[in-house]
């Protein structure tokens, strides 16, 4: 194999992965939502570019070392979940159509932050950009790789596994697989469903943010990122089907991997009409996903 | 008797306001382009109460489908048609797109339909984008002439506001009759329960396509209308945000009486140009909106009134009113 | 009777006198809608910074006052138009300015065509906007394909029959600079593989910086929008294509310092900069100014939007009925004959409202956290029509 084609290839590689576990990350923060309190939540993009953008001001403009500021931000989703809990999302806990009110809700959310995020950070949209995490390049053969990249990707790749540990073997996770499957029949044994939704509330939003710090380390970014970013989510999540972690974890990977080899192939444009094609026929003849449980 | 007589006393007295307006706003055109902005809010929003109101369905692409009329009719009366002729082939063809973008909606329901509406949404958006050739890409469209009057002279100034303000009283009539018909009634069961429609006897997949092409037909007919008298459409004019918009319109309102999309589309319409110099609080306030609605206004304006006069609320705003202990 | 009549005539006389001197006092307004918000508000709000700088010396005593009615449109073609028609029914403006994005400048421009508002753009470049028959519209900035054409210019001077590896993300502006680039490259011998386009929203490039270090070009122009400009170059950069190998058609300072060291070497196009060879000494207290009040120093943007203001004043001046009349104030401006007061360019609209064109280009020397040195390597001028723009982009 030529250079050429290996440079080609590994980056193909690389960039899928990466775009993929983050891609993933953000949509098991969605799942995980969905699958317990059943809310469809649109503004996962604005929570995202809020991470990315609150990474900015704390690494540039306050001078924090840019790892205790990706730690700052992702504390800082704990806090404005639980205000959200109590403010709005605890309203419809017992509402029984309530995946369209929260969509609903979720879009006036949106359209706040966005309106709030063009005003305040709009005039510098062009320098959305961290300092590295770790400065350098790393040679894979011929092929050259950022160090502050395969950082963030090391540091998804071990959240994620963490993430799936978690719900798998702690006793929070099992509780959490017993809300998605049946409210009733957990509440029935003593699982304090309320409790589990504030917690996968506050576990969601903070996984979508760690997935917007870790884009913001890795790539400059602007206002547009939101939107793109929350179409995608929702197409993995419902491709992955709803609530399952797995399918979000795969799908997502499968996501970032197609777009890398898509846009060699074809336009970049042709991958975003493909995602949204593929989430159109999966909707239609398998809404539960593929990764139904 | 009297209960028809009044509803159509309504309607004179919105007909006489909708005529009056541009003829006494006639003197200033800022005001007079914002009342058919409005007009074209209460077409729209009256259309999706036939979907989201009547129903049951949310669709977030009703804004793609104005888009797609709108440019159909402009490219061909850029080729030489008249802009009328234009105007009712572009707004069939989008009511027929409208019809297959419809389909989602057999199988799929509540938060499952309005979402596949919002990709579909976005697939239009996309495309309107990507097909420079035919739609200018985000660039869009501008110097888009008046629609030609026989005789020679364009539709323009007052006269244009007389036509929308015509359009929307037409509009308003026509919801009122289709859901005074048996075909009314049957989006309503539809609406209620389909399975149980089903059961009744009432084909399911039909009325829903009927109610479809008749819903999309009020968003294709303003489409068209609404790019030469603004005279510049681009992909953004076209996007979810106005779907969104109108939806909130109907929901503020209150969806499924006639009267509520109309009110919310005369108080919300004009709000934008009210706070053109209040524009950086403009995307937040109608967030505030959107969340105020569905958490205070289940019902919206119209339903939370009906709600308070009557004891015994009728089963669907009860249904809808959400907050339930 | 007759005396009553003579009466109502002094009346008459009195009245009108006294009410266009009225006139005269009242300040000329002129509408300023530009990006204050939204995607492309680091252009509107730079706009405004040059603005404000020259309304400073603006309005000498005696003169009649300009007045600039700024109002933002969210970088959304359909809140520009809103606010064009507002300044013109309810405001009354003599003329419309103030877009920094081609996007929002169409859809003004549509308006101002059809309602014969005299509309002056700072900063836009989409040829379209001085399309033959246009009659109201002004445009300052060279259009772009212009640009395509300048930098086909300057590759065929420093390196004969080259290689150009093209990239660029599909905006409407990014497409007429590919656009005049891919027309002029043939004809100056050069060749123009590969060229990849980026669909809005594109967040990485690492796999398209791969295969264009696989083509091995000897240049590649990186025409990038807002935040992935800068993913686009770090990867490029990432990937072992050389600084001295990239060229960006345009560079206002921010980008320059995102673009930052590792980027010495690298060329950007521009029609304004602090480094430049010669500057008027307008020009220099001009960068002075600016950088004391803004911490960092003014690029292109903000010398068109300080210059929109003199064109504004030297055409009343010159013609001070043009002051309350708008098609003596179209006439005035389309006859102007003039300079850049910053660094003495000349300015003259064409029988379309576009300018005759011009264009520089920087190498980067040395950035700092606010500043930059940089070294002009290239000037040239060209007729707007040298080729065909209004055909090669619709």
């Amino acid at each position: 194999m030529s250079d050429t084609t290996l440079i080609i290839l590994l980056s193909t590689i690389t960039t899928g992965l990466m775009l993929g576990l983050i891609f993933s990350l953000v949509a098991v923060g969605v799942t995980i939502i969905y699958g317990s309190i059943w809310m469809p939540n649109a503004a996962n993009g604005q929570f995202f570019l809020l991470a990315a953008l609150f990474a900015w001001s704390t690494s540039v403009s306050w001078g924090l070392q840019p790892a205790l500021a990706a730690l700052l931000v992702i504390g800082s989703s704990v806090p404005l979940s639980y205000a959200l809990e109590i403010l709005l999302v605890r309203r419809f806990y017992d509402v029984p159509n309530r995946n369209i009110s929260y969509f609903v809700l979720t879009l006036g959310i949106t359209q706040i932050l966005s309106g709030i995020f063009s005003i305040t950070y709009g005039v510098w949209s062009d320098q959305f950009q961290l300092p590295p995490l770790v400065p350098g390049v790393t040679m894979l053969g011929p092929f050259p790789i950022a160090n502050n990249r395969l950082a963030a990707m090391l540091i998804a790749a071990v959240l994620l596994a963490i993430l799936f540990a978690l719900l798998r073997f702690h006793r929070y996770g099992r509780a959490l697989r017993a809300v998605f499957q049946n409210r009733d029949a957990a509440a029935l044994r003593g699982v304090n469903v309320r409790g589990i939704y504030r917690m996968s509330f506050v576990l969601g939003n903070a996984v979508i943010f760690a997935g917007g710090v870790l884009f913001a380390c890795a790539y400059s970014f602007d206002l547009t990122i939101a939107w793109t970013m929350a179409i995608t989510a929702f197409a993995i999540m419902i491709i992955g089907g709803p609530g399952s972690v797995l399918g979000a974890l795969v799908i997502g990977i499968v996501f970032g991997l197609t777009q890398a080899v898509a846009s060699i192939f074809a336009s970049p444009t042709i991958a975003a009409f493909a995602y949204l094609g593929a989430m159109l026929i999966i909707l239609l003849f398998r809404p539960s996903g593929l990764f139904a449980r | 008797m009297t209960g028809l007589m009044r509803r159509w006393l309504a309607h004179a007295i919105f007909a006489l306001a909708a005529f009056a307006t541009p003829l006494l706003l006639s003197g200033n055109r800022y005001f007079a382009f914002i009342a058919g902005i409005t007009f074209f809010s209460v077409l729209w929003a009256t259309g999706m109460n036939l979907l989201y109101g009547y129903t049951g369905l949310m669709p977030l692409m009703f804004g793609g489908i104005a888009g797609i009329s709108a440019y159909v009719t402009i490219g061909l009366s850029a080729n030489g048609w008249s802009f009328w002729l234009a105007m009712l082939v572009g707004s069939v063809a989008a009511s027929l797109v409208g019809i297959v973008l419809g389909l989602p909606a057999l199988r799929l329901r509540g938060f499952y339909f309005t979402l596949c509406s919002l990709v579909i949404q976005t697939v239009i958006t996309l495309a309107f984008v990507y097909f420079v050739n035919l739609t200018n890409g985000d660039v869009g469209i501008s110097h888009i002439p008046l629609p030609e009057l026989p005789g020679g002279r364009q539709l323009a100034g007052t006269a244009y506001e007389l036509v929308l303000a015509t359009i929307a009283v037409i509009g308003v009539v026509v919801l009122t009759v289709i859901v005074e018909s048996s075909f009314g009634r049957r989006l309503t069961a539809i609406r209620e329960d389909d399975g149980l429609a089903e059961t009744l006897g009432i084909n399911v997949t039909r009325q829903k396509l009927a109610a479809f092409f008749v819903a999309s037909l009020f968003a294709s007919v303003g489409g068209a209308l609404y790019a030469p008298y603004v005279g510049f459409i681009s992909p953004r004019s076209f996007d979810v945000l106005l779907s969104l918009n109108i939806w909130v319109m109907v929901a503020f309102g209150g969806r499924g009486t006639i009267w509520g999309p109309v009110i919310g589309a005369v108080i919300l319409a004009p709000v934008p140009f009210v706070l053109q110099d209040y524009y950086t609080i403009k995307d937040v306030v109608y967030g505030l909106l959107i969340i105020g609605v569905v958490v205070l206004l289940p019902g919206g304006i119209v339903g939370g009134v009906k709600r308070k006069g009557r004891a015994d609320a009728p089963a669907a705003v009860a249904k809808q009113a959400a907050p339930v202990r | 009777m007759q005396k009553g009549y003579k009466i109502l005539a002094t009346g008459c006389a009195l009245a009108l006198a006294l009410s266009t001197t009225a006139l005269a006092h009242e300040p000329v307004k002129v509408g300023f809608v530009t990006e204050l918000t939204g995607p492309w508000s680091f252009f509107g709000t730079s706009c405004i910074a040059g603005l404000k700088l020259a309304e400073r010396h603006l309005n000498p005593a005696g003169e009649r006052k300009i007045e600039f009615e700024v109002v933002d449109d969210q970088t959304k073609s359909d809140h520009a138009l809103a606010a064009a028609r507002n300044l013109d029914v309810q405001s009354k403006v003599i003329a419309l300015s103030g877009p920094t994005s081609s996007d929002t400048a169409l859809a003004i421009n549509g308006y101002a065509e059809q309602n014969r508002v005299p509309f002056i753009v700072p900063v836009a470049a989409f040829p379209q906007l001085t399309k033959p028959g246009t009659h109201y519209t002004f445009r300052i900035e060279p259009d772009a394909a212009g640009w395509g054409y300048a930098i086909a210019q300057f590759v065929a001077k420093r390196k004969p029959s080259a290689k150009i590896a093209l990239v660029y993300s599909d905006f409407a502006l990014m497409r007429a600079i590919a656009a005049g680039l891919k027309y002029s490259a043939p004809k100056v011998g050069l060749k123009i593989e590969p060229e990849i386009v980026f669909p809005q929203g594109t967040s990485d490039a690492t796999v398209q910086a791969a295969q264009v270090r696989a083509a091995h070009p000897d240049y590649v122009v990186v025409i990038g929008a807002g935040g992935f400009d800068n993913t686009l170059t770090n990867e490029l950069l990432d990937i072992g294509i050389k600084p001295d190998q990239i060229i960006h058609p345009y560079g206002i300072t921010t980008q320059v310092l995102n673009w930052g060291q590792r980027s010495v070497g690298s060329y950007y196009g521009t029609f304004f900069d602090a480094n430049l060879d010669k500057l008027t000494a307008e020009g220099k207290q001009f960068v002075d100014q600016f950088r004391t009040q803004n911490g960092r120093p003014p690029s292109y943007i903000e010398n068109y939007c300080y210059t929109t203001a003199y064109i504004i004043r030297e055409a009343i001046d010159k013609n001070p009925s043009a002051a309350d009349d708008r098609e003596k104030f179209r006439d005035a401006i389309s006859a102007l004959k003039t300079k850049e007061p910053t660094s003495g360019i000349p300015i003259v609209f064409d029988k379309n409202g576009a300018r005759k064109e011009y264009m520089y280009f920087m190498q980067i020397k040395d950035v700092q956290k606010t500043d930059y040195k940089s070294k002009q390597v290239f000037y040239i001028d060209w007729n707007p029509e040298a080729i065909p723009v209004y055909d090669l982009v619709k």
